[in-house]
């Protein structure tokens, strides 16, 4: 791939702003209000409806069999946004808006980032066992890790512990950061992570820069270039409703087609967040009624179809409602460290392991959460990010602006 | 006082139209007693603002309906005239200010507190020593519930001659001070940062508002306070209790000793 074409990644379509720049992607009023009712509403059943609330399919539309949706919308490759990150930064160089030696970037949560700076030719510097590190070694150890150039920190949520002792890590690496005296790299931050060391040090700035949040233009570029690669035809998707078309894009050699604004509401929903957009994408994709699974495995057509379900007849799971604080204090301390194992979520939210379990066990069933068997972690899943920084938002929890 | 006005103003009231009266306002009552039970129930399931704003509208609400229901009773029972209006609110406004002055009192206090609003429903407020949320503003009296659960009732009227605190003043953010006293014979730049490190850490923490932790010399010992604003006003205990169990195990672990019954020596 050519660093043109890099640059060019839709993931980066907007190229790369300061924070401060970022808006989320527009919405008329009337959705905005709806969504404002349909949270009051949902609050207003917590005491009626304790039971598990695991997705449910609202239309009776067959889903997507799993090699069916593997080739319409995969989960996606991660190494050409690292290059297209990469590119954007040196054009930033070039052009001299970003002149320090280390690049920061921030990023929304399931935005892939972190995926994408891992697949990058740096040396990664990982997180070290002991995060409760005392001070007198926090130093050393930095010293150590950025004594040569080129690396990279993928994810800076995983350097720390919302605990007395383990603020160290970063707070080190920030005022090396501050004074660009960290070596040539690349950090990646969640913005949720972001949001808490903005508040934390308020004076502090390392240049900062982010990817442009997706619009729905964005994103059906985005969906149509995911789906089917090889073939070059791509992928025509309708709505179930109104059969209006969501793929391929709007050109001007079918303009007369009817397009549908579900990318654009999509990306409302999403907040411009690519992985939270694939994740609805993918569970709002549908078969046509008359067709069996078993034709599912053929090769496939020059041009496939299928079904797109809208969003307001997607059941995206939904925060289990619950009196106590446990609820928010988990989910607000997996988002501002990239999820946790028990142990740490204990030592972060200050709740007894038993209580954390309940709390871990019904977020799970929900399918809000996950536990991760690699990392032996507790994660937000995209799906349920919409509801979850609703949730924390509404109950006066820190959330990230974007 | 013509009493001759207030008969003839009243002449015209008949069975019927004293039913149809009395009918409307017994409807209003239950109404308005619907709405100040119910509302507050609903507006304890939702959280944030659209909690406080739920709360604001009671009081709000029933003016509405007793302007409404005054509105319709009125031209009920006498004959809307000038002459007419003036003797029955005449002899009303001298039973009131005669016989129930002070009730009278609480009353206007109550329409001031609609416009002024020194406090709404989901206010936390301090009058007279007595420190609580705002649960309801009645007619004449406002029901505040303490942090203990005690539902202390507060004449309007008592609001003209106190000096009352109102601590979020119809919003969501209130500050919450955490206090230790500790031996003077330590760093106090290294325990303020770390202080400031235990209010940035605890999960309760609305990082967002500022944070402060101050320091004073006190004869009992140094005394920290800890300051900053909890999630939602109603956490403000736990989130008190768990800023100053933090604090006290920074201590500890500092091998700096807190000083006991330090209001004995202060």
């Amino acid at each position: 791939m050519t660093e043109q074409a890099e640059s060019k990644h839709p993931c980066l379509a907007g190229g790369l702003i300061h924070p401060d720049q970022w808006q989320l992607p527009e919405t008329s009023v009337r959705k905005t209000l709806r969504a404002g009712i349909r949270d009051i509403l949902l609050q207003l059943k917590a005491d009626f409806s304790m039971a598990d609330q695991a997705y449910q399919s609202l239309d009776d539309l067959p889903s997507l069999s799993s090699a069916r949706l593997q080739r319409y919308a995969p989960l996606p490759d991660f190494a050409p946004l690292g290059s297209a990150l990469l590119s954007a930064l040196d054009e930033l160089r070039q052009s001299g808006a970003h002149t320090r030696k280390a690049c920061f970037l921030v990023s929304q949560p399931f935005s892939g980032l972190p995926e994408a700076l891992e697949t990058l030719d740096l040396r990664v510097i990982s997180p070290p066992a002991n995060l409760l590190m005392a001070d007198a070694d926090i130093a050393a150890w930095w010293d150590e890790q950025l004594m040569t150039d080129d690396w990279v920190i993928p994810e800076l949520a995983d350097f720390w512990l919302r605990h007395r002792s383990g603020l160290g890590l970063i707070r080190e690496l920030m005022a090396r950061l501050a004074v660009d005296q960290a070596g040539n790299g690349v950090v990646g931050c969640s913005s949720w992570c972001w949001q808490f060391w903005c508040q934390y040090l308020p004076d502090l700035y390392v240049a900062p820069w982010m990817p442009a949040p997706l619009t729905g233009e964005c994103l059906v570029d985005w969906f149509g270039q995911l789906a089917m690669p090889d073939t070059g035809q791509g992928l025509t998707a309708r709505m179930t409703n109104d059969g209006r078309f969501v793929l391929p894009a709007p050109s001007e050699s079918r303009e007369s087609r009817k397009h549908s604004l579900f990318p654009k509401d999509l990306a409302t929903l999403a907040r411009g967040n690519p992985g939270v957009a694939l994740a609805v994408w993918r569970r709002a994709l549908r078969a046509k009624p008359e067709e069996s699974e078993s034709g599912d495995v053929d090769a496939p057509d020059a041009t496939e179809h299928c079904w797109v379900a809208p969003l307001d007849r997607l059941s995206l799971p939904k925060v289990p409602p619950s009196t106590t604080v446990s609820t928010g204090h988990v989910l607000h301390s997996l988002l501002l460290h990239n999820g946790l194992d028990l142990e740490r979520l204990a030592q972060v939210t200050g709740l007894p392991e038993q209580e954390l379990q309940i709390t871990l066990g019904r977020l799970q069933r929900a399918d809000v959460i996950a536990f991760s068997r690699d990392s032996h972690r507790y994660r937000v899943q995209p799906l349920g990010y919409p509801d979850v920084r609703r949730y924390l938002q509404a109950r006066g929890y820190p959330v990230d602006r974007f | 006082m013509d009493t001759s006005g207030i008969k003839s103003a009243l002449s015209s009231i008949t069975v019927d139209a004293l039913l149809s009266a009395l009918l409307l306002v017994v409807a209003a009552s239950l109404l308005i007693f619907l709405i100040q039970k119910l509302v507050p129930v609903i507006a304890d399931r939702l959280s944030g603002k659209p909690r406080l704003y739920l709360l604001a509208s009671v009081p709000l609400l029933r003016l509405l309906i007793i302007i409404l229901t005054i509105i319709l009773v009125v031209p009920m029972l006498v004959e809307p005239s000038f002459e007419n209006m003036v003797a029955v609110f005449g002899a009303v406004g001298l039973a009131l200010g005669f016989a129930f002055k002070d009730y009278a009192t609480s009353l206007v206090a109550g329409i001031v507190t609609l416009y002024e609003m020194p406090y709404r429903p989901g206010d936390w407020i301090e009058v007279n020593g007595h420190y609580g949320e705002v649960r309801s503003i009645g007619t004449r009296t406002v029901d505040m519930v303490t942090l203990d659960d005690s539902v202390v009732v507060i004449p309007h009227g008592v609001l003209w001659n106190s000096l009352m605190a109102n601590g979020n003043d119809g919003t969501d953010n209130l500050m919450c001070v955490a206090e230790v006293f500790i031996d003077p014979n330590h760093d106090v730049d290294r325990m303020l940062n770390l202080f400031r490190n235990a209010i940035f850490t605890s999960p309760l923490t609305r990082t967002y508002q500022p944070v402060r932790v101050t320091v004073s010399a006190q004869k009992a010992g140094m005394q920290y306070r800890l300051k900053a604003y909890p999630i939602e006003p109603r956490e403000q205990v736990p989130f008190v209790s768990d800023l100053t169990a933090r604090a006290v195990a920074i201590c500890r672990e500092e091998g700096v000793p807190l000083i006991a019954l330090p209001w004995q020596n202060s």
